[in-house]
Order: C-alpha cells, then structure tokens, then sequence
C-alpha cells in the first residue's frame, strides 16, 4: 500500500494522505486530477473495485469533498481519492466511462447536492425525488425541521417541559 | 446442468406435507406471549422516577413529552414530571429504558393491546393504569450503563502526609480528568433547583465537554462571583440529588466548578466577563462584612453600575471563608484572587472599620443610597459547662482564625472537640496538624452529625477518634487551672415520640473523664447586633437570633438589606452568595423605583 | 459486448423487427407506432422484490428497454442523521434494511467504534457475529424459495416463510424484537443469551438442514424451474468489475467476492468457512439460486460452528462516553461488512460534533438493481422479469435509505 500511495504521489499532486486503516487510506488531490487518478488505480494498481461515490457537505467551508473509494480484490485494500469542489458552482468531471454504475451515484448527487456532472447518462432525470421544487435537499442549508414544520401538521396541544425550567416555575419563580 | 426425468418427480415429494401435523398457532393472543425481553409497551415506577428526562433527551423520535402529573409534586431532586409517550412516534428501541438515571422506566412484553381511539396511544406509564403494569416480562436495562457511573478519581495527599502540612488536599482535576467527568454528566438540570444559587450546572459542565472554558466562566459569574472558593469548600447541595447518583456516584459538581476556575488565568477574567468598562452611577452602596454575601452583593451591585464600599471590621476580607476555613481546604491565594478582581471593578474596601466603633450605623444609613449587612455568625454558643472560662478551653472559631492568621495557639498533646458540624470537624483536623492528638466528643450517633461525610471520612483518614453519644459535664482542672480531662456521660438515643430525630439521655453513673490538655468547643454560633443603637434593634425585626427579610433580602429595614448566616439557616457560602444576588438585585429594584 | 444476456432467445428470435439504435445509440421506440407497449412492473410489493418499479419497453413479449425507478421509499435516513446524535443513528440505522438490518447496527457500530477507539469486548463480538450469521439466514429463508416464487413456486416461500418466523423468534428473545433488533449497540451487544438459547437455536437450526432438502426436491431439482432458470439472467463475468458486482452474484460468476474472507471483521479469522464459488461461473438465475442454497448450508454450520467456539460468558458493552454526549473527533472511514446480498458498507464522516456529518450506505443493490437490472432485463421475456430481478436479491430501501 505504500508503494502505490508513493506511486500517487510521484505521478498527481497529492495534498494529503490519511492513513485511516491499514487497509484504508484517504488521499487528496486537485479537482482535475481526481478522475486520472482513480482511472490510474484501477487500470495500473488493480483497484478494479468501485465501492462507491459519495460527497460530504462542508458548508462552512464552502467546499463538496467528493470521494471516489476503490477497491483491490489482490491486497484487499481501499483507497479514497477525496477532491473538494466549490460549494456554489458544483461541478465535477464525470466518471461514468470508468464503471458502468457511477452514472448512478452521479445522478444522486446531482438531485441530492446539486452537483453537475457534464456528460453522465441521464444525469438530469429525477432518482428519488419526484416532483420535488425545493432545492437539493442533501445540502446542509436545507432544514429538515423548517420544511417539515411548514409541510406538515404538527398534533396540536403536544407540549413538552425542560426539567430544570420547570423546576424554577415551581420552586422559585421570583428569582 | 442436465435435465433428468428424476427432475419431473421428485417435486411431488411436497405432497408428504399433506399427512403433516400444521405448524400454525390458532390463538395467538393467548398462545403466544412476547418473549421474556420484548419491547412492548412502557411501565414506569412512577415513585421511583425523579423526571430528569433523560429518557426524553435520548429519544430519537422525539416520543417522550415530559408532563406534569397530579399528586406528584415538585421537590428538590424530583422535578415532578413525568415521562408520556406517544406511540405514533415510538420506534421501541428501548434506549429510554437502557438510558432511565433511576432505573424506573421498563418496558413490557406486551404487544398485543389495541384500542380504535387513537388518542389511547399517547399515555403517561404507571401514571395511567394499563393492563400490562404489573407483568414482570419485559425489556429491562441489560446490566449496562450508557454513561460511566462511576466517578472520577480525585487525587488528594496521603492521610500520613497531609497531617504534617497545611497544602491543599485536594490536587484537582486535569483537562482529561474534567472532561471524561464532565461526560457523566445527563444535563437532566434537576441539580439547579437545589442549589441556593440555582449555578447553571448542566452549562458550565457542557462548557468543559466542549472545552470552553471561557463561557464556562461566564456562566459560573452569571450566579456566583467566588466560583474558585465554592469549587472548594461548597456544601454541594447540587451533588445530593444528582440523578446520575441516584444508581451510581453523583457526578462532580464541585470539583468540575473548580476546574474551570482554576484553569481560566486570572489576568483574561476581566475581558471574559466583560467587566473592562462598567457604568458608573451616582448611587453608593454600603456594604457590611467582607464575607461571601457581602463580596457576592458587590460584585453584582457594580455590574449593574453602582459605587460600591465594604466595610470589614477585621483586616482581611473573606468573612468566615477568610478565618474560618482551613488552609488544607481553602488556601488563601483563591481569596485574594477573587478580592483583587473585585477591586479591579472599583469596589472599594474599608479594612478595621467595625460599624458602631469606627463608623455609627446611623452615619451610614444616612450616607448611602442603601446598605447591605452580611455580618455573619460571630459569636460562638457556649457549651455552658463547669471550668469552660480560662485557659485551655477555647472556641473552635476563635482557634481556626488565630490558625489561619498565622498564629500557633497553645493546645498541648490531646485535644478534645466537642460539636459534630463543619466547624468542629476543621477544628479537629487544624489540630491534628498542629501535632496533637484528637477526639471529638457528639451528643448524637455518627450518622446523625450535620458536618459533610467527606469531613467525617477525612478526620477518620487522618487518626482522629469520633466518641459518639458523649454529653459533656465539665473540665477538669488541676489545682494551677490547668485543663487536665474533660468529664462526660455517655447517652443513649431514645425515639421522640413527636417522631423528630432521636434525642440523647444521659446514662446515669457513666461518668467517664477523657485526659486532654485543651478543649475546643465548636457547637454552633449566632450573630452579634451590638453595633445597632437599642433604636435600630427595635426597628430590625429578627427571629430565633436572624434578622428576617423578604424574598429581595429587604429588612423591616427600607434601606437596609441583609443576607448570609445571619439570614438564610444554611448557613454555608453558596447560600450567602445567593443571598448577596438577589439582595443586589432588590437593591437595583429599590433604588429605581424611588426615582 | 453482445447486448443479449438471453442466448437461448437470440437464436430463435428473428430481430429485423426490432427498434434499431440511431446514431447517437439511443434506441428508436416509437410508441405511436403501436409496434411496443411500455409495462410498469410494480411499485407494487410483489413478496420480496420491495417497492420499486421497472419502466418495461416491451415489443411483443421480450423487453427492448428497461428503466429502473426508485423513491417509493425513501425516507431521506441519511439527511435525518443530520440532526440525531450519534446514538441516536442507532435506532434509525436498521430500516436501511428491512429482512436484514443487522449489517446496518453493525456498520454503524463499527464506524463510531473506528473514529473514536472504542474497543469492543471479545464476548460481544462473539455475539455480534451470531446476530449477523443469524440474520443471513433468515434473509436467506426468505429469498432462496423466492427464487422459485417468481416462477409460481409458492409453497417453498411458504416453508421458508415458516422457518424464518422460527429464527425470528430467536431473535426475539435474544434481542427483544422480531424485524428491527437493535441489539449491535455501538461499543457491544445489548445482551446476554437467554436460558435455553443455544439448544432451541440448534433445533431450529436441524428443522433448516431437512428444509434444504425438501427444498431441493421441490425447487432446484425442480424441471420447470430447470428449464427458465438455466441460462436466464446470465451475467457476463467480464461484467463484475465493470459494474461492481459482489457477494452471490459474484460468486455465482466464478468471482469469490467475500468481505468476511477479504477483510475479516470481528472474529471471523478464527472461524474455519469457505464460501461457495461456482466455479463453471454459469452467471445464470440456476447458478445464483445454487449459490444462495450453498450460503444457507454453509450458514447453518457457521452458526453451529460459533455457538460451539464462543465464549460462555463476558462483558456486553465496552468503555463508550455518554450516550447522551458521545462526541466524535473529525475524521472519516469507510467499513464494511458481508451482508446475504453482498458487500455492505457505511462510508462515515464526523466533525467533532455529537452529530454524524456524513453517514452514507453503499448497498450492493445501488448497483445490482440499477445499472446491472436495466442491463440484464433488454431481451429478457416478460416473465422472466421477475425472476432475474429477484436472482439479483435487490433491496430497495438500501437503494433510496
């Protein structure tokens, strides 16, 4: 595993590694370079595996950390390959020529994130969320509480008390 | 795979099934109970819950309301509510049960129930009676806890070291020691109510799980400016009904207050409370005893923008913390710190200025827009026993402030103590430091004494003998009036038929003289008024030896305000700091209505 | 690559009839034409497939185009996460799959375990592998007579049906429910072995090795079973990268995909399993079906094999902090786990707060039943829809969490 984050590291701009595992390691490169390197591991180290393609939402950061984790059935070994995209103007190169199943994934988090990815098969149709006119409701600003309040009907009467709140109603209110 | 004739046949073996005896059950309902640990519908022992809400807290669904219940009242240590549940939103997971601070919260095996009302499935456990209350089977905590139950050590020095020295006992915690004892904590808040100052507890231990300590400073200052002597010698009323402690050790209330003092620097205390520019007004307050009230009243009048002056009679400030406390408990830097923030803020101090000696009450009264009196308990009971006058027999408070202005009384090689608080056990303990056997003599059984187990257990660690049920007759003198021993009768405890606590008779004829070399009497003390003219002291209404005020601290006295042992029957500093608050707050009140 | 998986039709079939692709490779489905019919297959719950639906292109019987729709279920677990603590999850977790939520308490207990160094006791995890054992076959019991189902097989679901209600009630009394079990807490195991519990587990345990048999007879022994399944579905063994195939269907395609051979996780390295490879790699609806028996069978031993190496006694639950406050330092990891479908995993983020990041699922029916699906249905006969959807074990709540 060394040797191939060592191979990475001569052949693409590697910010970080984070050895997670040993059998786990996270590596950041820039945004143009994460599909080249995965396409890399999977056609020269044998991470022929695609577990998945997932993103975390950083919004304070203003930043998506897309991750592309693959797989290699010889060292049974995973290797992410983490990018952060812009927040705002969410697009990233598509890697649906790589695995017949990434469209899929890109076309969740196209719907769930908002994020674009020019070129991937039927990434625009809606996966789970039909007829949804809100924005993309994975994205941290969107508030489940809010929209749920506004929604739907919450049973009237339903009150709930703070122990110690109550407590200073009962016991000592004037202080 | 080739296909065989065999292939066509032998699926027609099924139809051996047909002489089969069928595997169904007919009655389900009665046939088929949940199993011993189902996670059926809730039970709750409704006696023993103390509605702390952690069941409501842990709930992922947000099914628990927490409801107040008739004929279960709020009380220190039960907030008096209840947990209800609503099934529509119930997932039956159970952590409610695996959570409950009490224990009391299970969960039946019951899954069967129905009703065609839906509003039957929103009740309140053991409050409304169910047909499942009293089945035994059910989910019950698996004999684990999901938070540690078990306290965090604290570090003290050795009993055998300790003995030698006035150094602090107790070391502290470390950042990592705080933290894992702040993470006990269930931030259930039922502890505020039982704290005379109501701190906010559950936020100040949220600040050091989060490693803020600077809003935990500020939210120990929102209700009690000497955090540092509380976080030491706190009566922790808070840690009596901490409902962690109701199945395991209470958390660390005290030591987790002191924490966060101890580990803000004193030099950001200014910035982080806000105090670099205060207002200023034309209105002064007088204060009257540099004690806890006192300095609790200064800090809060100042922050609202009064002038404040204290006048202490003595030359130190601190009251009975000052003088009272042992250093091995309170070391004097904690006071002078807590002090220098105040004269910091403007607060002016008047040492060796007793009113009625230096200053008339009168000249005050008229002088200040108000006066506040936190004049403490200065004037010790007497034991009232034959040979108590003259050397070698001596007050404990008398004796702890000599120890504690750095004198060494004179006490010989056997100490006697009589008294069974706090102030008895520090004397015993000052002594025991000063190289003298120790034995303190209570009229009552040990678990009878008003002083903090810790105490008790301390002056045990440390090889001072208890002698319980001892009545004290009188000190035996030899002919130069030298104390030689000290001559008691044993009790024996006899049931009140009134159903008060068990009183001490003396057992006649069992005389016993304890050889000592002094005697210490430590039984309680009352408060002087001799500074108030015979026409102030008419005015002041007082009860059993306390001046009796309204819930803003004011007198019978418009201008005058009072708090701390001379007041509340506490008599501890939490309690005079509480009293200081809101006599700073009825102050405020006054003096903006009169304008 | 040959876009028929359906050999045997290929051959009888004359296709100069059929849509032809346009430039772009685009099919040319003229509807108007009358020449096709668009068939909505679900999202009815037919028994075990789940609430999904496949847009069918039909030109007569034989599919020309399919489309896999989801959202009939999803109830958005993993935006919900945003606001539950940690511990919170714990409950939540296991409707990311109904027949078999285990792997879901465990990949949740694992990751907290992994991002803040919790360490589990050796009885736990003895038990948690019972659980997860335990839960495959009952998934199992449920989806290889299914197999048979969708070819009008009834009664084997019906035994099937019967024996899993056995392992459920095991799973009652262990963990206090049927479904939903709760019992893989992060930091351990929420109890004990009930008095008794070994013995009725193994007498449960003989009633499915004369079930397999019976089911032998009456399903893959079965001609008419024989004669759809063989050489129906078949999925090219070039395919399993491609599309990220696991778990049986990988086996069955000659690929032993295994993540408790691969990367063992709580105490299978001292367990002594081999899991089934086809190893002809047949790939077909026969072959998968042969694999899941094999992984029922081999399942019962595992089982058998664990309550007679597990420790009698031990602690449940390890140091964890306050459920209530239970922080988790920023730091993310991806874990995994076998489930009966395959490899399941939780990728994890956390933020130093009390509150998970990023908790997200990857099922192996995300691309089973999606990518792979729309793949093997084209060419497929309306009848066999069903069937290869099944073969495929698709989970749909795992696909829409």
């Amino acid at each position: 595993m060394e040797k191939i984050i060592q191979h990475l590291q001569g052949a693409f701009d590697v910010k970080a590694v984070k050895k997670q595992r040993n059998d786990l390691y996270f590596v950041t490169v820039g945004k143009d370079q994460a599909i080249p390197a995965v396409t890399y591991l999977r056609d020269a180290e044998g991470f022929s595996h695609l577990v998945m393609i997932t993103v975390a939402d950083w919004m304070e950061k203003g930043v998506f950390e897309l991750n592309y984790i693959v797989h290699n059935y010889q060292l049974h070994a995973d290797i992410s390959i983490c990018t952060n995209i812009d927040r705002e103007e969410a697009t990233m190169h598509s890697a649906h020529h790589l695995w017949e199943q990434a469209w899929t994934y890109q076309r969740e988090l196209k719907e769930m994130y908002g994020i674009e990815f020019p070129g991937s098969p039927r990434v625009d149709e809606s996966f789970n969320l039909e007829g949804w006119d809100n924005i993309p409701p994975m994205r941290r600003e969107f508030d489940t509480l809010k929209y749920a309040n506004e929604t739907f009907f919450p049973r009237p009467g339903r009150v709930s008390h703070d122990p110690a709140t109550y407590m200073k109603q009962k016991l000592y209110p004037n202080e | 795979m080739s296909m065989k004739i065999k292939d066509i046949i032998t699926p027609f073996s099924a139809w051996s099934n047909i002489v089969k005896k069928p595997v169904t059950v007919k009655d389900p309902f009665t046939e088929r109970p949940g199993a011993d640990r189902y996670r059926g519908f809730h039970k709750n022992d409704v006696e023993a819950c103390i509605g702390c809400g952690s069941c409501e807290a842990v709930c992922e669904n947000q099914a628990i309301d927490l409801v107040p219940v008739e004929g279960i009242d709020t009380k220190k240590g039960d907030s008096g509510l209840r947990p209800l549940v609503d099934y529509g939103r119930c997932c039956w997971c159970a952590l409610c049960v695996d959570i409950c601070t009490t224990g009391s919260l299970t969960m039946s095996n019951e899954y069967t129930w129905v009703s065609d009302d839906p509003d039957d499935f929103r009740f309140i456990p053991g409050v409304d009676k169910k047909p499942w209350d009293n089945n035994e089977k059910g989910w019950t905590n698996p004999g684990y806890s999901l938070y540690n139950p078990e306290r965090v050590n604290m570090e003290e020095i050795e009993p055998d070291e300790r003995i030698t020295n006035f150094i602090e006992i107790v070391k502290g915690y470390s950042k990592e020691q705080a933290e894992k004892e702040a993470d006990r904590c269930v931030s259930c808040g039922i502890c505020v109510a039982s704290c005379p100052a109501h701190m906010d507890i559950p936020g100040y231990i949220k600040a050091i799980r989060d490693g803020n300590l600077e809003k935990g400073l500020q939210l120990l200052y929102d209700t009690n400016p000497l955090p540092e002597i509380c976080g030491r010698v706190c009566t922790h009323r808070c840690e009596e009904v901490c409902s962690v402690g109701v199945k395991g050790d209470a958390l660390a209330i005290r030591w987790l207050k002191r924490y966060i003092a101890d580990n803000v620097p004193f030099e950001d205390y200014k910035r982080i409370l806000g105090l670099d520019s205060l207002p200023e007004a034309k209105k002064h307050i007088a204060i009257i005893g540099a004690g806890p009230s006192g300095i609790s009243a200064a800090y809060y009048l100042r922050t609202m923008g009064y002038r404040v002056t204290i006048f202490e009679a003595k030359e130190h400030p601190g009251g009975a913390t000052m003088y009272g406390i042992p250093k091995y408990r309170l070391p004097m830097e904690m006071l002078e710190q807590e002090i220098g923030l105040l004269e910091e803020m403007g607060v002016q101090f008047r040492f060796n200025m007793m009113i009625g000696r230096e200053v008339k009450f009168d000249e005050l009264y008229a002088a200040y827009d108000a006066v506040f009196m936190g004049i403490g308990f200065e004037k010790p009971y007497l034991i009232a026993i034959e040979g108590e006058e003259g050397p070698g027999s001596m007050q404990a408070i008398d004796f702890l402030r000599e120890v504690n202005e750095g004198k060494k009384p004179e006490i010989g090689n056997h100490v006697a103590v009589i008294g069974g608080g706090n102030v008895a056990m520090d004397a015993a303990r000052v002594s025991r430091r000063l190289g003298a056997k120790v034995t303190v003599l209570y009229r009552r059984r040990i678990v009878d004494m008003p002083s903090d187990p810790e105490e008790i257990e301390g002056c045990e660690q440390e090889g001072i003998h208890i002698e319980p049920q001892t009545i004290p007759t009188r000190i035996v003198k030899d002919e130069k009036g030298k104390v030689t021993g000290i001559e008691y009768l044993k009790a024996e405890m006899v049931d009140d038929p009134k159903g008060r606590r068990p009183k001490p008779v003396p057992i006649e004829g069992s005389e016993t003289i304890l050889e000592v070399s002094t005697v210490i009497g430590a039984i309680g003390q009352e408060a002087y008024y001799d500074f108030l003219s015979a026409e102030w002291l008419e005015k002041l209404k007082l009860e059993r030896g306390r001046v009796v005020t309204n819930e803003n601290m004011q007198t019978s006295i418009e201008r005058l305000f009072a708090g701390g042992d001379s007041v509340n029957s506490t008599a501890d500093a939490i309690s005079a700091i509480a009293d200081g608050h809101r006599a700073a707050k009825g102050i405020d009140v006054l003096l903006s209505e009169n304008e | 690559m040959s876009n028929s998986n359906n050999h045997k039709l290929l051959i009888k079939t004359d296709r100069s009839s059929y849509p032809q692709p346009d430039e772009s490779g685009k099919l040319q489905v003229d509807l108007d034409s009358g020449k096709y019919v668009k068939v909505w297959h679900g999202p009815n719950h037919p028994g075990v497939t789940g609430n999904m639906s496949l847009e069918l292109t039909l030109c007569g019987d034989e599919v020309v185009e399919a489309k896999t729709h989801v959202g009939y279920l999803h109830r958005g677990f993993e935006k919900i996460f945003e606001r539950r603590t940690w511990m919170q999850c714990f409950p939540t977790v296991v409707r990311m799959c109904v027949p078999e939520p285990d792997s879901n308490e465990y990949n949740l207990a694992a990751s907290m375990e992994e991002l803040s160094n919790v360490e589990v006791p050796e009885y736990a995890q003895w038990m948690r592998t019972l659980v997860l054992e335990m839960a495959r076959i009952s998934n199992l019991l449920r989806l290889l007579p299914a197999h048979g189902g969708t070819m009008g097989l009834g009664l084997g679901v019906q035994w099937g049906v019967y024996l899993r209600d056995l392992i459920l009630d095991r799973f009652e009394e262990l963990t206090g429910a049927r479904i939903y079990h709760m019992y893989i807490i992060p930091g351990g195991v929420r109890g004990k072995m009930p008095d008794g519990f070994k013995k009725r587990l193994i007498s449960n345990l003989d009633d499915i090795d004369d079930f397999l048999i019976r089911l032998k007879r009456l399903v893959i022994d079965n001609a008419v079973f024989k004669k759809r399944s063989i050489g129906t579905g078949y999925i090219n063994p070039s395919w399993v990268d491609k599309y990220g195939i696991v778990g049986p269907n990988a086996r069955a395609a000659g690929y032993k995909r295994d993540v408790r051979k691969d990367n063992p996780y709580l105490i299978y390295d001292q367990l002594d399993f081999e899991p089934y490879v086809d190893n002809e790699a047949a790939s077909d609806i026969f072959s998968r079906t042969w694999v899941r028996f094999m992984d029922l069978k081999y399942g019962v031993e595992m089982i058998r094999q664990i309550l007679d190496k597990m420790p009698n006694d031990g602690e449940i639950l390890g140091k964890i902090p306050n459920a209530l406050n239970w922080k988790i330092p920023t730091g993310q990891t991806y874990v995994r786990s076998e489930s009966s479908r395959g490899e399941y995993g939780f990728f994890a983020v956390a933020d130093g707060s009390e509150y998970p990041r990023r908790i997200n699922l990857r099922g192996p029916s995300y691309t089973h039943a999606i990518a792979l699906l729309e793949k093997l249905l084209v060419n497929a006969n309306i009848s066999d829809v069903s069937a290869i959807m099944v073969s495929l074990a698709t989970c749909p709540p795992e696909i829409e969490r």
